[in-house]
């Protein structure tokens, strides 16, 4: 089972230089596992995704990706989310143990939907070409693998006919698929993404679901950050709740309860009914 | 060459200034150093203007004032390349480290930049020939350039090349998006850093030949005028260099004839500015047609 994991946290804190920090992650992905990351605004599903790609810095406990790359972290067999709490504490160091760098080239990310200078001179397929590079290097230029990988993945998306548009005259939600093209053609076995239904209508909605269905199937590992919980119902296997810490981490239904969510959520009236997380005032985000 | 000569005014045909004219050593010697500077202030301009780092050269042609001023004083002429790349370098270095601690851009920068130049004047106004080393440093000398600073010149402009080009897919992608850059394992700061040391190693090149003024014109204009011609990117390299490198040319050739042909004395190096600053008004005047009749039809 353990080869199987992409992605392991023991206890790991994230801190911000600021301060901001998340806490007591004890998570475990497997490829083809699909995570929902659920939490109110501010509670640091951000920093928790920043902080697996190596952008806020890992300050207690352990990160390990590909299952064994991180020798420190021996737990063979051990599912991290039953894990008592305390004797995980006591087996990890003081210094926090955070991979190398070259571990990372494993990772896809779809960041939040975002601001672009829409003249920038830069075709669809330039962007996506941009997934590759932390492959390349500094040196070495695109070649046939890249080019093919490329392909792939605007296929995946089903933005093959936009290759060579400029990016900045695709609309809104191909813009956002062609972002999701970028992260996978760095052939990822993680894939990351920050609230990837923001703003999106219901074709790009629809489309987004059936390609995070089909990469499950590819045996792709899946964490995304979202409010909702259609999403999570039909694509997530596992929910994980956060608000500055790990609140609950497991299948979706033992997770998704109203008295969890109303707990994550704080105060904020919160009601589930069968499509969506109905959360006062985070429409807009 | 130049045979027919009537009242002491030498006639010069169409030819002799786009060709003849650079048989002339001086003249052969302008025309290497400017197509070399042309060519990688093409490159390195594109960057600038996709980052949006116009101001930052600015600052830069600013803060390599005093290091040239400090040059010739201690070392004439000779001097000026080795002061200019000290002070180039410091600048650069500096002005990345403002923009990572969070200054503003654009106020580190008037700051470096009046600092420096004030650092400069002073420097200058305690040689002997205070308004003739002024003139020199700012507007340069490109048609008395000796022989032996041609090479390290071409050197100093090899190095920028060099750096842009090792790190251009990188730069790009910071440019275009620098947060997902940093999430692709980029770090900015080094980015910027080899950027900027890019920038400042063309202003070194440029500011002892066109002056530490007009350098600026060689990185913000050809990029600016590649913007207006073309919206694919990669084109945008070589339409920047051969931009450059066609007005530098225009530019000395018409310093040449109206000097020799018409007795009209033009400073060499601003006259190639001016060209630069013409062809953008041509590409800018084209493509606003061009636009408008995409509108109309």
């Amino acid at each position: 089972m353990s080869e199987n994991v992409v992605l392991r946290l023991d206890d790991a804190a994230f801190t911000h230089p600021g301060g901001a920090t998340v806490n007591g992650f004890d998570v475990a992905i497997r490829r083809g596992e699909a995570i929902a990351l659920i939490g109110p605004n501010g509670a640091g599903k951000s920093t928790l995704l920043r902080g697996i790609l190596g952008l806020v810095p890992l300050t207690h406990g352990r990160m390990a990706f590909g299952g064994g790359s991180d020798a420190g972290d021996a737990a063979e067999g051990a599912d991290a989310s039953n894990r008592a709490h305390a004797s995980n504490r006591a087996d990890a160091s003081n210094r926090a143990r955070d991979p190398k760098h070259a571990d990372r080239s494993m990772l896809g990310f779809l960041p939040q939907s975002m601001e672009f200078d829409l003249d920038f001179p830069i075709s669809l397929e330039q962007v996506v070409m941009q997934g590759r590079y932390r492959r390349l290097g500094l040196l070495r230029w695109p070649g046939r693998a890249d080019r093919a990988a490329v392909r792939r993945a605007l296929e995946t998306v089903g933005l093959s006919d936009f290759a060579g548009k400029r990016f900045g005259q695709l609309s809104g939600g191909q813009r956002q698929r062609g972002l999701l093209a970028r992260a996978l053609a760095s052939e990822p076995s993680l894939l990351l993404l920050d609230e990837p239904f923001n703003g999106l209508d219901q074709p790009n909605r629809d489309a987004l679901v059936a390609t995070l269905r089909r990469l499950k199937g590819d045996g792709v590992a899946v964490l995304v950050s979202t409010h909702d919980l259609e999403l999570a119902q039909q694509v997530c296997d596992q929910v994980l709740l956060v608000n500055g810490r790990q609140l609950s981490y497991g299948p979706v239904a033992e997770v998704l309860t109203l008295g969890n969510v109303q707990r994550c959520f704080e105060g904020v009236e919160v009601e589930i009914d069968e499509h969506t997380l109905v959360v006062p005032g985070h429409e807009g985000h | 060459m130049f045979a027919a000569v009537r009242g002491g005014v030498v006639h010069v045909s169409l030819w002799d200034a786009l060709f003849g004219a650079f048989a002339l050593p001086f003249m052969g010697r302008a025309l290497v150093v400017l197509l070399v500077l042309a060519l990688v202030a093409g490159v390195v301009g594109v960057l600038v203007n996709l980052r949006g780092l116009e101001f930052v050269s600015d600052g830069l042609t600013h803060a390599v004032f005093p290091g040239l001023a400090v040059g010739l004083a201690v070392g004439g002429t000779a001097g000026l390349l080795p002061g200019a790349a000290v002070a180039a370098l410091l600048g650069a270095v500096a002005l990345t480290w403002l923009a990572r601690a969070g200054v503003t851009s654009d106020a580190g920068v008037a700051v470096v930049l009046t600092a420096a130049f004030s650092v400069g004047v002073i420097v200058v106004s305690k040689s002997d020939d205070y308004a003739g080393a002024l003139e020199e440093l700012l507007f340069g000398r490109v048609l008395t350039i000796p022989p032996d600073e041609v090479l390290p010149l071409v050197l100093v402009a090899a190095v920028a090349l060099v750096i842009v080009l090792v790190t251009v897919k990188q730069q790009v992608f910071r440019a275009f998006d620098a947060a997902g850059s940093r999430a692709a394992g980029d770090s900015g700061f080094r980015l910027d850093l080899a950027l900027n040391v890019a920038v400042a190693l063309v202003v070194v090149a440029g500011a002892s030949t066109v002056g530490s003024l007009l350098v600026l014109a060689f990185l913000v204009v050809p990029g600016a005028v590649a913007r207006l011609a073309s919206a694919r990117l990669w084109p945008l390299f070589p339409i920047a260099a051969v931009f450059a490198a066609l007005a530098s040319w225009i530019g000395l050739a018409v310093g040449f004839a109206a000097s020799v042909g018409a007795g009209v004395d033009l400073p060499a190096g601003s006259t190639v500015v001016a060209v630069f600053v013409l062809g953008y008004a041509v590409v800018l005047g084209i493509r606003l047609l061009r636009d408008a009749g995409e509108r109309a039809a």
